[in-house]
């Protein structure tokens, strides 16, 4: 056999800068678009801070007292206008508007999202699906849970609609993702033996899924608690963040915001570190 | 009569572009045939006209004397269910054990609640654990499908197309990933199925040796046409370079 010889290549590949080095970096048209967007958003910004209307307030004073309230805030919490049980009450509250939400939520993604998936549904069902789907991811759960208002009331069952449409449309995205993952061999080696798409659904394609659809759950999950503390304050739904609108716009409690907020953080931490546990156990039995 | 009787059978996916032409065979009850053929020259297009995991262009099947073109959807599903079919990559749910992965053979002959909720009867999980003690894996039937090695899934996957109780075997390249020990091990299954069970298995293959050693009968197809169909034993080294259009001396074996 023969060995290409290096001087059989008669075509030179290297680039040169207009120094003679050989270039590295070719500037195409996404970096100077990069660059552009770069550049505009640093002028905007230095632009913004110099026309700012700081209504005669003084910098420096300002500061001084922000950092005072956070230190009153998150140094010295107390609770004043409730007591410990109140609070874990009032986080359960805020859990449950949580979970429900997530729990309706979960049950309606599993159905549309078969449809959604290109492998397990038509083309036509699946994009009417997606489209609709991303419509409303695009707005904002607020927006839902406001415009659901009209017709339920502001309360919890608003809110709790508002979350369920937002978390169907966030989970039918991710389960149908991970449902179009599925091996296509599986799914054709089912059907040449004659099983029908239900046997195929239940017996492969979910159980091939499960971890993941376990994580986007929980994921959605963690979401959802603090959309509800929001929720809680913004639409009267209850719970802890109605408990926190009270102790900041009512009383200006400081200590009191600086508690509850500690306490949400207990929460959020202890949700985060469950499905990291989650999510290890079941990668390690994936693995094994 | 034949088991399955292929006549004029032409396939295109795009207009003008036949992947398969003017395919005329019969193949008939307990025969082991190969079918072998360069890469692209529709060999898994066929198997998957024989159980309509595709749909022919031009001509008629009849298996089992029945017209597989004209069935509806519950017919196909019955007859798919007298077809087993066996995979390259061998297509298990990797995360379930080895015996219900047996087991998801008897889909095609449950309704759509019995299937969902897994309701097997006594009778077919006997025979699951008959079929693995036949194909010496009876101690893996609680293991799971990802801790198996490439040789002992398609033993698996052969179980599983076995418990269909089918009249005919595909298998689309069943040692293409397999080492030659664990090769020749699932060759031996093959061929003891179709000589003991009277099962008809049609065998795509990539090497001619293992073609030639294990099966009744050669078809090789070239292009989507039959460039040679006879006795394996009659295979000559003419033929074969006619079937892979190459100069003779080129081809690499033994
Ligand atoms: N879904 C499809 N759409 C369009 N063309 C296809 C499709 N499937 C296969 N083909 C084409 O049909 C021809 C035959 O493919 P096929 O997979 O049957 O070949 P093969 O003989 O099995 O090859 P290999 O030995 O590589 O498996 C190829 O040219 C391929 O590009
Ligand atoms: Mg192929």
């Amino acid at each position: 056999m023969t060995t290409i010889k290096s001087n059989d290549l008669t075509y030179d590949f290297k680039k040169k800068t207009s120094a003679g080095k050989i270039k590295i970096k070719v500037w195409g048209k996404s970096q100077i678009v990069m660059l552009l967007t770069f550049l505009s958003l640093f002028i905007l910004t230095v632009y913004g801070f110099w026309t700012f209307d700081l209504k005669g307030i003084s910098l420096i004073e300002a500061t001084n007292e922000t950092l005072y309230n956070l230190k009153v805030m998150f140094l010295q919490p107390s609770f004043s206008h409730f007591t410990l049980l109140d609070a874990v009450g009032q986080i359960g509250i805020t859990l449950g508007l949580g979970f429900l939400s997530t729990l309706l939520g979960v049950i309606l993604s599993l159905f549309l999202a078969l449809f959604a998936a290109k492998n397990l549904s038509t083309k036509t069902v699946s994009n009417a699906i997606i489209v609709v789907v991303t419509f409303i991811r695009a707005v904002p759960t607020v927006l839902w849970v406001l415009i659901l208002a009209i017709a339920a009331g502001l309360g919890s069952e608003a809110v709790i609609l508002g979350m369920v449409l937002h978390s169907v449309a966030f989970l039918v995205k991710a389960f149908s993702e991970s449902f179009e993952e599925v091996d296509e061999g599986i799914i054709e080696a089912l059907r040449a033996s004659g099983a029908n798409w239900w046997h195929i659904v239940t017996h492969a394609v979910i159980p091939t899924t499960a971890s993941s659809l376990l994580s986007w759950s929980f994921l959605r999950f963690e979401t959802n608690f603090t959309v509800a503390v929001a929720m809680g304050a913004a639409a009267g739904a209850g719970g802890i963040g109605f408990e926190l609108l009270m102790a900041s716009g009512f009383y200006f409690d400081l200590r009191e915001v600086g508690f509850i907020t500690y306490f949400i953080l207990v929460i959020a931490i202890g949700l985060e570190l469950f499905s990291t546990q989650l999510k290890k156990r079941f990668l390690t039995n994936a693995s094994a | 009569m034949a088991l399955l009787h292929v006549k004029d059978v032409s396939k295109h996916y795009e207009k003008g572009k036949n992947v398969l032409s003017d395919i005329n065979m019969e193949i008939f009850e307990g025969e082991f045939v190969s079918i072998i053929g360069p890469s692209g020259a529709g060999k898994s297009t066929f198997l998957r006209c024989i159980n309509r995991m595709i749909n022919i262009s031009e001509g008629d099947i009849h298996f089992d004397g029945i017209d597989v073109s004209s069935l509806n959807k519950k017919s196909l599903r019955k007859h798919r269910t007298k077809i087993g079919m066996i995979f390259q990559h061998y297509n298990l749910v990797s995360r379930l054990t080895v015996i219900e992965n047996v087991l998801h053979g008897r889909f095609g002959h449950k309704s759509t609640l019995q299937g969902v909720l897994g309701m097997f009867t006594e009778d077919e999980k006997m025979e699951a654990f008959h079929l693995l003690e036949k194909l010496g894996m009876s101690e893996h039937a609680y293991k799971r499908c990802d801790q198996l090695s490439g040789g002992q899934k398609q033993r698996v996957g052969i179980a599983r197309a076995l418990i269909q109780s089918p009249k005919l075997l595909l298998c689309d390249e069943p040692i293409a990933s397999l080492d030659p020990n664990a090769s020749k091990v699932i060759m031996d299954h093959l061929q003891s199925i179709s000589k003991e069970m009277n099962i008809t298995c049609i065998v795509n293959l990539h090497q001619v040796d293992v073609a030639r050693k294990y099966s009744d009968r050669v078809i090789g197809l070239n292009s989507g046409r039959v460039v040679y169909d006879g006795e394996s034993k009659a295979l000559s080294s003419k033929a074969i370079h006619a079937i892979y259009g190459s100069e003779a001396g080129s081809l690499i074996m033994e």
